[in-house]
């Protein structure tokens, strides 16, 4: 983790396919050291097959897969270094901690393996418990403790010996929500402080938007869009992305005369694209605002009102139309209620259709 | 694909080795031979003349429909007489609050620990002419003990635990589960066991009664001790006649063995799709708190009849051991002077054959059950680890023997090792022993690592490999200390098992030779039945009390430790 300016993982045109069924379809990604990548993606997108392929744990059909400068998987050059000759760390989702060992032993069995001495080990390991808060713990077995010190012990026993890049497969996803929102602040100081090189695999893009710098949003075996989290949210490259991030609502639009409006439907849209007839449009939920004010809006019709704790969650009804736009809002609303509905047309992201 | 395949998943290639070279030698090389031999007649004598001239003689023999007519008929009939024992007291005791459940329990686990062998000459002692059935009661019934049902009655009391346990929880789950709903909707409680119980317990059923069949047409001691006064050979016996008596028919015996392991194969395979079937999942798991009927008036005589039943399987068998190895004589009785420790003494007096041969069988039960767990523990990981076609050759030759009655193992084992041109062969040393044992018991490690691996998240090893520990080292520090325990518990019973072995003990074991089994069977045979019957008594006490103690000892030591398994 002391790395400099090189590349701490890079991977060109990678495939993969079981039998018949592509699995990774020519991805390319690399990651400079210190920074944080995140696969985000639903389930079967090929995220966690990709982390395998980094860990060893599988081989790619093609392409090449570089750890810290030095080829670790390479089918055309023969190159296929097992996963204990990588030199990796890794969080995996059901913890995997060897129950018959002692926390203190689980979190030794990586430098174990690179024979350091007696002393050293319980240096280290002293070390790293601590980072995670875990100190005292260092004798129970494993099975003593809850979910989350679980987690903390195998996120010890992953940084234990400084690797170069450390692997998270969903880490989070066995907790329950709360300890979860509170082990991704954790986690990402962590990550910050030992500046860390890592790959965070999740299907949960508030994770992935926390923690990563990076975050690749892989679909079907194919990466969608690679981008820092700012500019996913602000412009995400295709419907695909914005459909998975939940930035808003999805509109098909078409053109007739004199402008745009909601396929099927007379309501109209403020300008968009010139070049084609037809596209699908999004309409961010953090653009929109309750009220007439902004500088164009239209009705919607209140179906559902729940509370939060955040506010009023609100299903409405594009008026004149089947779509649907969910948002929270401060203000309540009465279910039947029509209200307008206010945005910013360059707030607006057209897609070709 | 070829290449695509894994590095981390593969498991390591030195094990894989190990479980495949290992299950060649103590499997496939018996198998084969005796398939050799059966076609090949003259083998023996290096030649490849006139193939299945034999083979289709000892087909069309008449003997042959004899002995399948007679294997079959004794295997239905054990499983009848089993099913009559035990579906009722499984019923009576998932449904009902029977008095001492508990306890009856405990008691209708002996049958397990006494080999058949054992419980039959028991019975002999019981009921032949002037027996002791006949000294306290008066009435002579060595004509239903010397005759095919006599037979299968001991035989189903020797078996219908194993019915009577599966069925027993099978009953309580079910009831819990999905008769109770049954009775919300307004089934009385009869009508839902019939309607809903039952139905949902026919595949366990059938499955448990299809065990009972293979173990009893795979059984020796009984009908050896019981149908050979009355002229009744089943298939084993006959190929352990072709074997052991003058003039010896190898490719007989080898295509007998066939024949037989014919059978099992067919019953394995249907109890094995039985169990595997998806749409009557068979109910397992722990049965939990169900509202079970009282009783009432039928308490006593429901405790009557636990008590006559378990009597007969366990009391009864272990009484008349325990009364010959007592006399002093035979002819003597059950009088108060008969009695005394002679046969004791002698069996156990200081450089006595008796001490020789558990010696003997305790070194090769200890023996077996290491290196059988062993090789079991590598086989069930380089099979869940593999992949294609290796997977299935070695699957496939882990559990063949399940399918291999100890007589069949015993003649391919002669026929592979005995053959003249082999340089140095372990034949006519104890090693054959510990080969044939091997073979016989390697299914029940097997079976044990296999559950137990399944258990393990794969990640716990995957882990391993990534903080950089190789694939054999992964194994020994991971996936072994986890399976261990249950491991230990297989070998426990491999341990009971191989040590007081019959049949297979009787045929390969060297001139000279003894073993717990043997001596019982010849010192019986040459009518020292008290000294036999002693050894029994201490074969019976060694091999339970040893196991008993071991398992206990387990649970206190790895009490509160090795939970919390994914």
């Amino acid at each position: 983790m002391t790395n400099s300016s090189q590349t701490a993982l890079s991977i060109h045109s990678i495939s993969m396919s079981y039998g018949a069924n592509k699995v990774l379809d020519g991805i390319d990604v690399s990651l400079e050291a210190g920074k944080v990548l995140g696969l985000l993606g639903p389930s079967g997108c090929g995220k966690t097959t990709l982390l395998r392929l980094v860990s060893g744990l599988l081989l790619p059909d093609e392409g090449i897969i570089e750890i810290a400068g030095r080829a670790v998987a390479a089918p055309a050059k023969g190159i296929a270094l097992p996963p204990e000759q990588r030199g990796l760390g890794m969080v995996f989702q059901d913890y995997a901690l060897w129950p018959h060992m002692s926390v203190a032993k689980n979190v030794a069995f990586p430098l174990e393996m690179q024979r350091r001495s007696g002393a050293e080990c319980r240096d280290r390991v002293a070390k790293a418990l601590d980072r995670v808060g875990l100190g005292a713990m260092a004798e129970r077995r494993p099975s003593d403790l809850s979910g989350g010190q679980q987690q903390r012990v195998a996120i010890a026993r992953a940084i234990v010996a400084e690797p170069p890049l450390v692997l998270f497969d969903e880490p989070l996803s066995n907790l329950d929500r709360e300890l979860r929102e509170c082990m991704v602040e954790e986690l990402s100081d962590l990550v910050a402080d030992l500046n860390l090189s890592a790959v965070y695999v999740t299907h949960d893009h508030g994770e992935a938007l926390t923690l990563a710098d990076h975050v690749a949003v892989m679909r079907g075996g194919k990466i969608e869009q690679l981008a820092c989290p700012d500019e996913l949210v602000s412009n995400p490259a295709t419907v695909a992305v914005a459909d998975f991030l939940r930035l808003g609502c999805l509109l098909p639009a078409d053109r007739n005369g004199d402008g745009w409006q909601v396929e099927g439907t007379s309501v109209r849209l403020p300008d968009g694209p010139v070049a084609s007839a037809k596209s699908t449009l999004l309409l961010p939920e953090r653009a929109m605002r309750l009220g007439s004010e902004g500088p164009a809006q239209f009705k919607a019709r209140v179906l559902r009102a729940q509370t939060r704790s955040t506010g009023h969650a609100l299903t409405l009804g594009i008026e004149g139309t089947n779509h649907l736009i969910r948002l929270v809002s401060a203000q309540r609303a009465r279910i039947g209620d029509l209200i307008d509905i206010s945005y910013s047309p360059e707030e607006l992201r057209w897609f070709p259709a | 694909m070829a290449k695509a395949t894994t590095t981390g998943a593969e498991g390591s290639a030195l094990l894989r080795w190990i479980a495949t070279s290992g299950l060649l030698l103590v499997v496939a090389v018996p198998c084969l031979f005796i398939i050799i031999q059966a076609i090949f007649p003259d083998i023996g004598s290096g030649s490849l003349a006139a193939p299945f001239s034999l083979f289709f003689r000892t087909l069309s023999d008449p003997d042959l429909f004899g002995l399948a007519g007679n294997t079959l008929l004794l295997g239905v009939g054990t499983v009848f007489f089993a099913a009559l024992f035990a579906v009722p007291l499984a019923a009576l005791r998932a449904l009902f609050k029977v008095p001492g459940a508990i306890i009856w329990d405990a008691l209708l686990l002996i049958p397990f620990m006494i080999p058949p062998y054992i419980a039959a000459l028991g019975w002999i002692m019981t009921l032949q002419p002037h027996g002791y059935m006949e000294q306290v009661t008066g009435i002579n019934l060595a004509g239903l003990i010397f005759s095919v049902p006599g037979i299968m009655i001991i035989m189903g009391l020797n078996t219908f635990s194993v019915v009577y346990f599966v069925l027993s929880r099978t009953f309580e789950t079910i009831g819990a589960r999905y008769s109770d709903v049954g009775r919300v909707f307004g089934a009385g409680q009869w009508r839902s066991f019939w309607r809903i119980t039952f139905p949902l317990a026919m595949p366990g059923l059938a499955a448990s009664l299809l065990l009972v069949f293979a173990m009893s047409i795979e059984e020796y001691g009984t009908p050896a001790a019981l149908g050979r006064r009355i002229g009744f050979d089943v298939l084993v016996t006959g190929i352990e006649n072709r074997i052991s008596e003058w003039p010896i028919d190898l490719p007989g015996s080898a295509t007998l063995s066939l024949v037989l392991v014919g059978m099992a194969l067919v019953a394995f395979m249907i109890q094995r799709w039985l169990l595997t079937r998806r749409d009557y999942r068979i109910v397992s798991g722990k049965p939990q708190a169900s509202d079970k009927r009282a009783l009432g008036l039928w308490a006593v005589p429901v405790s009557l009849y636990f008590g006559f039943i378990t009597f007969l399987a366990t009391g009864l068998p272990i009484l008349a051991i325990l009364a010959t190895a007592l006399s002093r004589t035979i002819s003597g009785g059950l009088t108060a002077e008969n009695m005394g420790m002679d046969n004791f003494n002698e069996l156990l007096g200081k450089g006595s054959e008796g001490l020789v041969a558990l010696g003997n069988s305790l070194a090769l039960g200890v023996s077996t059950a290491l290196l059988a767990g062993l090789l079991g523990a590598i086989t069930a990981y380089s099979v869940v680890k593999g992949r294609g076609r290796f997977r299935l050759v070695l699957d496939a030759l882990s559990i063949t023997p399940n399918s291999l009655p100890g007589v069949v193992v015993a003649v391919g084992i002669i026929l592979a090792w005995n053959q003249p041109w082999l340089p140095i062969t372990p034949y006519n040393t104890p090693f054959i022993l510990l080969l044939a044992y091997i073979c016989i018991l390697l299914p029940q490690p097997v079976r044990y690592a296999t559950a137990s691996l399944h258990q393990l998240g794969d990640n716990l090893e995957s882990a391993a490999r990534v903080s950089g520990s190789g694939p054999l080292k992964a194994f020994i520090r991971i996936i072994f200390p986890l399976i261990l325990p249950s491991m230990v518990t297989s070998m426990i019973l491999v341990f009971a098992v191989a040590s007081r072995e019959l049949v297979a003990s009787l045929l390969v074991a060297p001139i000279g030779f003894q073993t717990i089994a043997v001596y019982i069977w010849t010192q019986f045979d040459q009518g020292s039945a008290g000294l036999g019957m002693a050894m029994a008594f201490c074969a019976i006490m060694i091999t339970t009390l040893i196991p008993l103690g071991l398992i206990g000892l387990l649970r206190w030591l790895s009490k509160g430790q090795v939970a919390g398994l994914n």
